[in-house]
């Protein structure tokens, strides 16, 4: 046991000092700035789920139709058909939240899983992978989703599946990258004389240490890719259907109405998706720059 | 006999003049000759011939190109047009009309204009009913036994049996003998199609790369050259804009503003808001197929679930009239003794409870274990958002009383491939736009269910099919009238359909185009008679 814990130590980056008290005042707001818009989508999740609303956010008011914010108590406002737009802001992030939580999941575990392979095998698996790779991100993905809804239905799900499957490629390449690179140093060399199964010195030594930042990071960015697809599908009428809120079919219904002066029914779920994917991709970047430029030197 | 289905809204009303006859030349009225016309259409035409097409934007275009036999003006009373008379056979099955000899077909560049004679109409005549031909109106003329021409100007129709009304059936519009590339029938891959000569007020210039197309004035037409120099329809996808279209000058008439965009056009003085009625109503229509909708209560009680009334004030500002049957309203076969169905919740859920269903576990009604939840299909078209508002609002009325309604919107063609073809739905939600209202056959009756025909939710009633008949056989247009306003009654009742409203559609223009009169369902019937002051002819 003691002498895996030396390799452990030696596995570990350099400086004992943990990177976050290094680290750069930008790069902390950025994460902060993400960690709040995490934290609000959450709260919103929750909230959505146990359905503590202002209003419900499926009932009509054939009297409210398009209502300015603050008017009968709707904070935001009222949609087209007279639902409250805060109501609906909140519940919509259950329309992203499990769907592009599978959607991370298939490209981290797949992607994790082929870059791997790649990576410490190289070789023949090494082609096969990049030939999948190169198969895959030679379909653009919209056309690639626009086709299944075609064949099946317009579900969320399978979009996510699509949004999943193309998302591996970027997951295989980084981590065979960095597995690739790991594979020269001497702490890997070291495991090797000293007979570890390679099962371990990949799960524990090379992802668990060192590729734990990066999918962390490459699940944030994801996020927001999630909630821009949805988005640019439900301006096409495909997204999550009506009358289920996404902030996709929000915006479009309420783009709509907004030539005639009555610009809040798009525009708050506009800045919703502007500030969490926003948020998303700063935490990404923030956490990039204090873990992986580091642990990278 | 309907022809044309649309989604979400269509045309109507009040019309004001029939235009003189005059010879050819200037019409010499003292209205200045000159000027464009720019018109906002939804979306662009297929085709731009008077047989193949069977849409509204089509029908507004050949409405400037060509003419009929006969024409309906304002008062629905028959005038004429190619034929300057006709005479009626007593037995009531022959129809002789003496056609005009003042009247040139477009010329073709290049080609001399050539005179319109009887072989014409015999010619589209044969080729609208060849079974090859592409086209809805084949339905509409099985009446006619035979054609033959007389003389050069004079051509007689022979009738299977005497029917009522059948003047006003030959307004067809003739298109000429060296038009179609294939003389024998039409498809829509003819040229003619998107190139087409007719004798009507304007001519087809082209259609431009932004699909615009150009009509440039009839210097020969027989009624006198119309007023405007040209015409041009332009295709807005977007809906929405087409209203800021007219408020910045990019085009000077849209004909059917957004119910939304009214108040807007009514406080600009410089454009002008004209209503006119069609033939037309919006409905649900259920499959009855399905075995739940085959159960006349559960129809009943959609349509109690409803509160129509309020839809049609919020989403449409009032501005239309519920419907209570088949009928156009408007049209003399309407029966005003039944009312539209109340809103009435209370009824809708005792109707369901009679009929065996009882809340579930999830609040959705069920019985014997099968959930009273249906598809409702919509094709994302034109008017989506209207169609939007009023699809989820019809979900919301059901959900209270337990009913899970999913609705699904899909691309038209699509859409009309698992209505009409397929039949894969539960509910639509569509309209049907009328121009002979009287005739509902091919919606209700039992022989045309199948694929492709009208009657897509496979209504089936014996009585409903035998009134059908006896309306279109009897020549007593009283006893007429008593049989549509039994058949309105039963239909409203069976509940096939849940009948929504027919709108009051308003067409905007700037207020420089003059003398403007509207045919409620043709619109540019009268086209020809509007003019632009000098001044504003820029």
């Amino acid at each position: 046991m003691k002498r895996y814990t030396q390799i452990e130590d030696a596995s570990r980056p350099a400086s004992d000092v943990s990177p976050w008290k290094s680290a750069g005042t930008l790069d902390l707001a950025c994460v902060g700035y993400g960690l709040i818009v995490v934290a609000a989508v959450l709260v919103s999740y929750v909230l959505g789920v146990f359905e503590w609303l202002p209003y419900d956010p499926e009932h009509i008011s054939f009297g409210l139709l398009n209502a300015p914010p603050g008017s009968a108590g709707h904070l935001l406002g009222t949609d087209f058909l007279g639902r409250d737009i805060l109501s609906r802001l909140i519940v919509a992030t259950q329309a992203y939240f499990l769907p592009g939580l599978v959607a991370i999941a298939i490209s981290l575990v797949a992607g994790t899983v082929l870059g791997a392979l790649a990576g410490y095998r190289g070789g023949g698996v090494e082609v096969l992978v990049t030939y999948f790779n190169n198969l895959v991100d030679s379909f653009p993905r919209l056309v690639l989703i626009l086709l299944v809804i075609a064949v099946f239905r317009v579900d969320i799900y399978y979009i996510m599946i699509i949004v999943g499957v193309t998302g591996v490629p970027v997951v295989a390449s980084l981590v065979a990258g960095k597995i690739a690179f790991l594979r020269q140093k001497h702490f890997i060399e070291a495991a090797h004389v000293l007979g570890l199964p390679a099962h371990v010195i990949v799960l524990k030594h090379i992802l668990w240490h060192h590729c734990a930042p990066l999918l962390v990071i490459r699940a944030t960015i994801g996020m927001g890719e999630v909630i821009l697809i949805e988005t640019s599908l439900s301006y096409l009428g495909f997204g999550v259907q009506e009358p289920t809120p996404s902030w996709g079919n929000m915006v479009q219904a309420g783009a709509n109405y907004f030539f005639q002066g009555k610009f809040w029914p798009s525009t708050a779920p506009a800045l919703a998706i502007l500030f969490t994917i926003l948020g998303f991709h700063l935490l990404g970047d923030g956490l990039n720059g204090i873990l992986e430029d580091r642990s990278g030197k | 006999m309907k022809k044309h289905l649309v989604v979400g809204l269509s045309l109507l009303s009040v019309v004001v003049g029939t235009p003189p006859v005059s010879p050819a030349g200037p019409k010499n009225d003292g209205r200045p000759d000159g000027g464009t016309l720019g018109y906002g259409e939804y979306g662009r035409p297929s085709t731009l011939d008077p047989i193949t097409s069977n849409e509204m934007v089509s029908l507004r275009i050949t409405e400037l190109v060509f003419n009929g036999l006969v024409g309906i003006d304002a008062k629905q009373e028959i005038v004429p047009e190619l034929a300057e008379r006709w005479e009626a056979s007593k037995d009531g099955r022959g129809y002789t009309f003496y056609l005009r000899k003042d009247v040139v077909w477009h010329a073709r560049d290049g080609e001399e204009a050539r005179p319109f004679t009887a072989d014409d109409v015999v010619f589209t005549y044969k080729i609208m009913m060849h079974p090859k031909t592409t086209t809805p109106l084949k339905v509409r003329y099985e009446f006619i036994e035979s054609v033959e021409k007389l003389t050069d100007h004079a051509v007689q129709f022979t009738l299977k049996r005497p029917i009522l009304n059948a003047l006003a059936k030959f307004s067809f519009k003739v298109i000429p003998k060296h038009g179609p590339a294939n003389p024998i029938y039409l498809t829509r891959e003819d040229p003619f199609v998107r190139q087409p000569i007719g004798t009507g007020p304007f001519v087809v210039k082209t259609i431009t790369s932004d699909r615009e197309v150009v009509l440039v004035a009839n210097e020969n037409y027989f009624k006198g050259r119309p007023h405007i120099n040209r015409f041009i329809s332009k295709p807005f996808a977007d809906q929405n804009i087409m209203t800021q279209a007219l408020m910045f000058n990019a085009i000077d008439m849209v004909v059917l503003v957004n119910p939304r965009d009214l108040p807007e056009l009514q406080g600009d003085k410089r454009f002008v808001l004209q209503p006119y009625n069609a033939l037309s109503y919006a409905f649900f229509g259920y499959n009855l197929r399905n075995s739940l909708l085959a159960d006349k209560r559960v129809r009943q009680a959609l349509a109690y679930a409803v509160n129509r009334q309020e839809v049609l004030d919020s989403f449409f500002n009032g501005q239309g009239t519920l419907v209570s049957g088949p009928f156009a309203p408007g049209s003399w076969a309407y029966n005003l003794d039944v009312r539209p169905l109340a809103f009435d919740p209370q009824k809708a859920t005792a109707l369901l409870r009679q009929a065996g269903f009882a809340p579930g576990p999830d609040g959705t009604l069920q019985k014997d274990g099968k959930k009273l939840a249906l598809s409702l299909k919509v094709p994302i078209e034109k008017e989506s958002e209207a169609v939007k508002r009023v699809v989820l609002a019809f979900q919301n009325y059901l959900k209270n009383i337990g009913v899970a309604i999913k609705v699904e919107f899909k691309e038209w063609q699509a859409w009309k491939e698992s209505v009409f073809l397929e039949h894969d739905f539960d509910i639509i939600f569509a309209s049907w736009v009328f121009d002979d209202s009287a005739d509902i056959s091919s919606l209700f009756h039992s022989a045309e269910i199948g694929a492709w025909k009208n009657n897509f939710g496979a209504y089936s009633n014996p009585e409903v099919d035998g009134l059908i008949v006896e309306s279109k056989l009897t020549l007593d247009h009283e006893k007429r009238r008593t049989i549509n306003r039994k058949l309105h009654a039963i239909l409203a009742e069976e509940a096939p359909y849940t009948f929504l409203w027919t709108l009051t559609n308003y067409s905007g223009y700037h207020k420089k185009v003059r003398r403007v009169a509207i045919h409620p369902y043709k619109f540019f019937s009268f086209a020809d008679e509007w003019f632009i002051p000098v001044a504003d002819q820029k």
